[in-house]
């Protein structure tokens, strides 16, 4: 009974969670528009709905409804494989998202995040993100199109650039907290402060290859308009297109959900303090952790933000600049990073 | 022989020459109106003022120079008009110096002061002398304020000329030309002053068979073409060189063309053959003769009915027909409609299949020829037809016989290249239905080409290059104007800005392209279907193997030909000079 | 290349402005200041503008109380860089004795450069404000004469502008 009752609980969190990444990436889409709009004086979409709101379910409707279009050179097969790819890595980071504490109910322990305290939950976030890779890469390729070739090509030696300044600058969190698992993690900060504060390059190594890792400007060399057309999904058209541009955007929340929990302190609410002591409420009871989880989506919005708002600021990299930008400096700073991390700590006796 | 000196250059005059027909002769072009080379002078235009003068000579005798060692010269106190001032020895002009433009400056403002500015309704506009001289020889500004003469508009002269009072400068150049060319004096100036305008004598009218030249000699737009009226700008048509194919006489002509149709025809010079003028028969039957009723694509007879078909079919058919029938059951017809070039490929094409039956119609009509340009006969090739070879074979038939050994049924295929059996006689016509195949090729929809079995459209004289023979044994060389679908990509930019750069979905031109193609093309495929190996890309190579193979036609080529305006038969060594060409409209775009 | 020097603007910059990050921070803030500012977009179906004489909309033709103004003189087809314009003649017996018989002008190809007003000996054709222009096909991009054709009354502002230049 308890396992049936279990696995339901799954079932129900799993189609909670795509059908609200997918909401949550369409509404990003809105956002975007909006605050490109905002920072260039302007309103933006504000004709679907009241201040456009539906404007998104209005841009997936038409792209549902147009025509898709494979080109006739292409290889069919991978044309339509690399959208879904692309779609099933970024959904499947969410899997691991600690979006909050354990709670207890009759007795019971429960949990908002789909799969709760997997040991090696950071692993598995790292290893999707480069998963995703293949959907792009591929999408390029089987469009048989020099321009989707080109951007493909761009995307995968770009991820793999920057992942390894990614996968080096999460060392010293882990050096710190001790542990893969993602909700450990965070109890680590709930009581030991946000690691930001102490691994502030670390963070900003993080949040510069994230961008890089979601193709978002200003590395968005792999859709480069003025050069590539559309990169990658020149080809694309539909929903095949849609899929490749929620995938984008649910990258991109996964993205700032993983900084959250890194380096923001995932739901804890005040640095340093106990957040129940200081608000006076239960520990693990479920107003406490509603705020938490609010803490946390909010500390996710707020990167996502920040992501948009890089976008609309900064220009494009250049594709040596990007280089150079990954091996020489992002790469020398997060290994010094690591080194320095681990000294101190061995000084500290830790 | 009087040597003079104009605006600085020696010139070697002829005797009796005027100043500006020297000035002519050697490419200096002095601004008229009313003076014209081919009529008498009158001197009542005053544009062509110019100063003259002599060298002045010193004390004792010797040709005085100043500083700068430039001749001194004895100006004549006032300027002299350059179109009844004799040349004399030592003479000299200026004709671009203060004095003459400061005169030439005056004339125009009096010229314009009661000419209306209407040129936006004139067809005159774009190849107006007064436009021209307007722009070059004007001040561009009028000090005339009060209110301009009115005279009558609209006046009828002739059957052909619309008159409009007011446009007129009163040059006299079509009162001279009724006089002296067309040798019908009907026009006249009436009234004085500036009330001065042009009427025909009570009871006449201007008529002549040539009335339409006063249209291209008026140097304003002050007579017009009730035919051409409004059809279109001069500068929206494009003009191509060509022959007229009205008569014998070969008049050399430019086709104007819009959005593929033929709008009007105007006589070009060449001393040798018109001179300046056309005939209005000519003027007026030409562009009819290229636009209407004419064949578009080929066409095969099936159950009694002409219906559409492909090239290929037509031509396998008309090969069919041709090889499976022996030399003296096929007669062959050439034409004097036809170019040098076609008739050659025809007659090559009898040479092949060792046919004698090989004549063409000749046309005569009595009443056509005058005694200025126009001759009896009708057909502008006649003499080029018969000198490539046209001609009935050793034992073989004439045309006049043809009729008569049809009716016997020894005549299987009658081939009949781009003329009309009716036009020797009803019975030939008649005899011809009971021919197996009736081959015709033909740019015209005629009595003959509806009855052909196989209907091979070939294309016109304004849509391929060619030459035509005229009775003066000139060949001369005419230009496509036309495009068809066959040479549609030669003409790509041959044509003007319209017809260029329209694109299909442009409904302005949307003109007619005919699936026409040129009769000697047609020949050689069928020579080829034939199995005989003949390689010919363009008219030029045709020709080119012409004047390699027929007497008359030795060292001509297309180049030659347009050098020397046309070259005579046997001349091909030694053409005459075509001469200097005058071009009464400068401007005129082409 | 021995005279080229290359990335004078880096040797140039300070040490701060070398590692780009407060540089990257204040065009962060710019941005972030534009946000706040007062937005420019017009509420175009509802808010509509009117533009000024000078503007250059679509080319129409000025109707007289006895028709039109223009005599076909093919001017403003001529002059057209898009070859937008197409005008054939016909004759009349009126004073003018020439008219348009046919005047079309290709909107899919016009450009509004306004060339055809210019040359117009007539001021016949005139710049409308008219910036409203939708077709269902290309066909119905085509204006005739019936469309073309605008009463004088509605174009005065227009051709008093065009009065200042000429």
């Amino acid at each position: 009974m308890d396992t049936l009752l279990d696995f339901g609980i799954v079932v129900a969190k799993g189609g909670v969670l795509v059908n609200a990444m997918l909401i949550a990436a369409a509404y990003m889409v809105l956002a975007e528009r909006k605050i490109a709009a905002w920072i260039q004086n302007r309103i933006g979409p504000n004709r679907v709905g009241p201040w456009g709101l539906f404007q998104s379910f209005a841009d997936v409707f038409k792209l549902y409804l147009k025509e898709d279009i494979v080109p006739a050179a292409a290889d069919y097969k991978f044309h339509a494989l690399a959208p879904v790819i692309s779609i099933a890595v970024a959904i499947t980071v969410y899997a691991v998202i600690p979006w909050s504490d354990v709670f207890t109910l009759g007795g019971k322990e429960y949990t908002l995040t789909m799969a709760p305290d997997m040991n090696v939950a950071l692993l598995v976030v790292l290893a999707m993100t480069s998963v995703g890779v293949y959907g792009v890469a591929l999408a390029g390729w089987s469009s048989n199109n020099k321009y989707s070739l080109m951007g493909g090509l761009r995307s995968s030696a770009q991820m793999i650039s920057y992942e390894l300044s990614m996968g080096l600058s999460v060392v010293g969190v882990l050096m710190i907290t001790g542990s893969l698992n993602l909700m450990e993690i965070i109890r680590w900060q709930t009581t030991g402060g946000w690691t930001v504060f102490y691994q502030p390059f670390a963070f900003i190594i993080f949040l510069v290859t994230a961008l890089a890792e979601t193709n978002r400007a200003p590395f968005d060399l792999p859709e480069a308009e003025p050069e590539l057309v559309g990169g990658y999904h020149t080809e694309y058209s539909g929903m095949k297109f849609g899929l490749l541009y929620l995938a984008e955007y649910a990258n991109m929340l996964a993205s700032s959900a993983i900084m959250a929990t890194l380096f923001l302190g995932g739901w804890d609410i005040v640095p340093f303090l106990d957040d129940a002591a200081v608000l006076g409420l239960e520990p693990n009871s479920i107003p406490m952790v509603l705020l938490g989880h609010g803490a946390f989506v909010g500390k996710s919005l707020l990167l996502v933000f920040v992501f948009i708002w890089i976008r609309w600021s900064l220009p494009r990299f250049r594709y040596d600049q990007l280089m150079n930008l990954g091996w020489k400096i992002l790469l020398p700073l997060s290994l010094a990073n690591i080194a320095i991390t681990g000294t101190v700590m061995l000084f500290l006796n830790r | 022989m009087p040597q003079i000196l104009i605006d600085g250059r020696a010139i070697e005059a002829t005797d009796g020459q005027t100043i500006i027909e020297a000035a002519l002769a050697n490419g200096i072009t002095i601004p008229h109106f009313c003076w014209h080379p081919a009529l008498s002078v009158a001197g009542n235009c005053r544009m062509c003022l110019v100063n003259v003068g002599s060298h002045k000579k010193d004390v004792d005798g010797s040709l005085m120079f100043d500083e700068h060692g430039v001749p001194v010269v004895n100006w004549i106190p006032k300027l002299q008009i350059a179109c009844a001032t004799p040349v004399a020895q030592g003479m000299i002009v200026d004709t671009t110096g203060k004095r003459t433009v400061d005169a030439q400056e005056a004339v125009m403002e009096f010229l314009l002061v009661n000419h209306p500015l209407d040129c936006p309704i004139c067809d005159e506009a774009g190849q107006c002398k007064l436009q021209e001289y307007a722009f070059r020889h004007s001040k561009g500004k009028s000090r005339f304020q009060e209110e301009k003469v009115h005279k009558p508009k609209r006046v009828q002269l002739g059957p052909e000329i619309m008159f409009d009072g007011e446009r007129c400068i009163s040059c006299s150049r079509c009162i001279r030309f009724a006089e002296e060319v067309a040798e019908q004096p009907v026009l006249t100036f009436v009234r004085r002053g500036d009330k001065v305008t042009i009427e025909t004598f009570p009871d006449t009218t201007f008529d002549s068979p040539y009335s339409m030249n006063v249209i291209d000699i008026c140097p304003v737009g002050a007579l017009t073409s009730i035919d051409f009226r409004f059809k279109a700008r001069v500068w929206e048509m494009s003009f191509t060189d060509s022959i007229c194919p009205g008569c014998a006489r070969g008049c050399n002509i430019k086709i104007g063309v819009m959005n593929n149709e033929v709008l009007r025809a105007e006589p070009r010079t060449n001393m040798h053959v018109n001179t300046y003028w056309m005939c209005d028969h000519g003027r007026i039957t030409t562009p009819d003769v290229i636009n209407d009723s004419r064949t578009d694509g080929p066409m095969i007879r099936r159950n009694g009915v002409l219906v559409p078909t492909s090239w290929e079919e037509a031509l396998s058919v008309a090969g069919d027909a041709l090889r499976s029938s022996k030399p003296h059951d096929i007669a062959i017809i050439g034409s004097a409609f036809a170019s040098n070039e076609d008739n050659y490929a025809l007659h090559v094409l009898a040479n092949h299949l060792k046919v004698t039956n090989v004549d063409f119609i000749k046309h005569n009509d009595h009443t056509f020829g005058d005694g200025t340009l126009r001759v009896n006969e009708v057909a502008p090739n006649a003499i080029g037809a018969h000198a490539v070879g046209i001609a009935p074979g050793n034992g073989g038939l004439g045309v006049d016989r043809l009729a008569e050994r049809i009716k016997q049924g020894s005549v299987k295929v009658l081939v009949v290249l781009e003329d009309t059996l009716d036009n020797h006689s009803t019975e030939l016509a008649a005899a011809s239905a009971s021919v197996d195949t009736l081959i015709v090729l033909s740019s015209r929809m005629s009595v003959t080409a509806q009855s052909a079995t196989v209907l091979l459209p070939a294309a016109s004289f304004a849509e391929t290059h060619g030459t035509f023979t005229n009775i003066l044994h000139r060949v001369q060389h005419f230009s496509p104007a036309i495009v068809t679908k066959e040479n549609e990509r030669y003409m790509g930019m041959q044509m003007s800005r319209w017809d260029k750069f329209g694109a299909p979905n442009d409904r302005w031109s949307q003109g007619v392209r005919r699936d026409n193609r040129a009769g000697w093309r047609i020949l050689r495929d069928v020579l080829n279907a034939l199995g005989s190996k003949v390689s010919w890309k363009a008219a030029a190579d045709v020709f080119a193997e012409l004047a390699m193979h027929v007497d008359g036609f030795k060292h001509m080529s297309y180049a030659l030909l347009d050098k020397h305006q046309g070259v005579a038969l046997g001349k091909g060594h030694s053409p005459d000079p075509a001469g200097i060409v005058y071009e009464s409209h400068v401007l005129k775009p082409n | 290349m021995a005279n080229v020097t290359t990335n004078t603007e880096a040797q140039r910059m300070t040490f701060w402005e070398k590692i780009y990050l407060p540089e990257i921070a204040r065009g962060l803030g710019l941005t972030l200041r534009q946000m706040f500012r007062p937005k420019f977009t017009r509420q175009y179906p509802e808010e509509r503008w009117e533009p000024e004489g000078s503007y250059r909309g679509r080319p129409v033709l000025v109707q007289e109380e006895d028709g039109e103004r223009c005599v076909a003189c093919g001017l403003c087809s001529r002059v057209c860089p898009a070859l937008a314009i197409e005008v054939r003649a016909g004759e009349t017996t009126a004073e003018k004795e020439r008219y348009p018989e046919k005047f079309e002008i290709n909107m899919l190809r016009c450009i509004y450069c306004g060339f055809c007003e210019e040359v117009c000996p007539e001021e016949a054709i005139v710049m409308s404000k008219d910036y409203e222009l939708v077709f269902g096909s290309q066909e119905e991009g085509i204006l005739g004469k019936e469309k073309l054709l605008i009463p004088v009354g509605q174009l005065q502002e227009r051709l008093e502008f065009l009065r200042q230049w000429r």
